[in-house]
């Protein structure tokens, strides 16, 4: 009977593309994450929110491996990326980062790159054919509204339309889970419409994401679970009406009030 | 003598003045990249002694290491001095050029924001991938100017190669001025290098500005 139960518990573990178990992370001596943990199933939008510094960003660049954890387990469908604060091969954690895609505040294009480059050099590399890569680079941009930007470059873009082929760029790679970082933090605020309505839409195409943003009316709308993050620990968490409307804590009252403002 | 059989003269060593400024680049730009990397190595002692050398190439005479390199294994083994000095003369301005290079790529890589390197990682890209296609041809927008820069002095620092009495086009002309008593081929001379450095300043516009399509 023990053992059933363990087993499925074991394929509910599976079922989640990420599963972060008291992660923890300092900035030497200054701790940023203290024992979080989430985990993020297939088709759900996650939102994190919380004052700048709370270590919501830390905590998708620990996510994708671009910082290093100190401590806790970071699974992807149910493997380990990170155990025990000890990390997998570079060959797992190379099968791990092409399960995510990471949209940064920052775009990050390649700006000696067409748009067109910038997109489909990715899949290419990972051994696409060229051909087919081009084809689908096109369609994405089709899909974020750029059509006729193909063999333009980043510097001639404006910030909306540059953070729009960073989302078709991480889409190329078909991963299984978007995580955005800021999004629309780096742009001017009329611009900042055009980028939440593409991550809208990927919502509605049931795209896993979990997006760090200081847009509430956006997370409230869009995810269907909010996490309040500050000072490193997750203060309070669930469904965006009952985090938005009826917050708990009086940490997440405090904060949210601030924004109505 | 005329002036034009003095040119005619200082012409003949100009293919040598011409052998020592191609081939230091050709061996110099990519040794200053190796030297680059050696001094931005995670392993301390790697960047340390790197860094050590470029100090003493930058901060002694190149005209001291011409005449290091070229009778230097006469006076510390007993060697015979080349018999063609065009090898340690390319050999001391590799050597000389690449310690100025390796620090022009090294602000160029430097100068690079850190997303671009998160980017590529996360897109999967190696790091041999990340720097050959990612970093190195916005580095090479970047330092153009300053290559620019030290390929103008390089073309009047083949000149220095007279220390070691290497036919070049300014040893003959230094010679001619001897024999003649005349300032005459100095100014050859320079209307030589001058015209030599209007094209190189043109050639290397022309590089620049087909790396202008982006910024």
């Amino acid at each position: 009977m023990a053992e059933n139960k363990n087993n499925s518990a074991e394929k509910a573990k599976a079922s989640s593309i990420l599963e972060i178990r008291s992660l923890q992370k300092a900035f030497g001596g200054h701790v940023v994450l203290k024992d979080i943990s989430l985990s993020v199933e297939r088709g759900n939008v996650i939102s994190i929110i919380g004052p700048s510094g709370s270590g919501k960003s830390t905590l998708l660049r620990c996510a994708s491996f671009l910082e290093t954890a100190d401590g806790g387990d970071i699974l992807y469908d149910g493997k380990y990326a990170m155990h025990d604060g000890v990390y997998a091969s570079k060959a797992e954690l190379n099968r791990c980062r092409t399960r995510f895609g990471l949209v940064f505040q920052n775009f990050n294009l390649f700006p000696h790159y067409s748009v067109l480059r910038n997109v489909s050099e990715p899949p290419i590399i990972h051994g696409v054919d060229k051909e087919t890569a081009r084809e689908r680079a096109m369609e994405l941009l089709k899909k974020m509204g750029l059509d006729g930007k193909e063999n333009a470059y980043p510097f001639q873009l404006s910030g909306g339309q540059q953070q729009r082929v960073a989302i078709a760029r991480a889409l190329a790679l078909n991963p299984e889970v978007l995580y955005f970082d800021e999004p629309t933090s780096a742009l001017d605020p009329e611009l900042t419409g055009e980028v939440l309505k593409v991550i809208k839409q990927l919502a509605e195409d049931k795209m896993t994401m979990v997006v760090v943003t200081h847009e509430m009316p956006f997370a409230r709308a869009v995810s269907n679970h909010v996490i309040f993050m500050d000072g490193g620990v997750i203060v309070e968490e669930g469904h965006p009406e009952a985090v938005f409307g009826n917050p708990t804590q009086e940490r997440t009252r405090q904060f949210l009030r601030n924004y109505q403002r | 003598m005329s002036l034009m059989t003095m040119i005619i003269k200082m012409s003949e060593g100009l293919s040598k003045t011409c052998a020592i400024f191609f081939l230091t680049l050709l061996f110099s730009l990519p040794l200053g990249m190796i030297v680059a990397l050696l001094r931005m190595s995670k392993i301390k002692i790697v960047s340390a002694v790197t860094r050590f050398i470029i100090t003493i190439l930058r901060g002694t005479p190149l005209m001291l290491q011409l005449l290091a390199v070229t009778y230097g294994p006469y006076y510390l083994f007993g060697a015979n001095v080349a018999r063609n000095k065009l090898i340690p003369v390319v050999i001391a301005f590799s050597i000389n050029y690449a310690a100025y290079f390796a620090e022009i790529y090294r602000g160029g890589i430097e100068s690079i924001p850190v997303g671009q390197y998160e980017a590529a990682e996360v897109l999967g890209y190696t790091k041999f991938q990340t720097f050959m296609r990612i970093i190195l041809p916005q580095v090479i927008k970047r330092i153009m100017p300053s290559v620019t820069n030290e390929v103008v002095t390089l073309v009047k620092d083949t000149s220095m190669a007279f220390t070691v009495s290497y036919q070049e086009m300014f040893t003959i002309g230094k010679q001619i001025a001897n024999s003649q008593t005349s300032f005459m081929p100095f100014l050859v001379a320079g209307a030589f290098y001058y015209i030599f450095n209007v094209i190189v300043d043109w050639v290397m516009g022309r590089i620049e500005k087909r790396l202008d399509y982006y910024r």
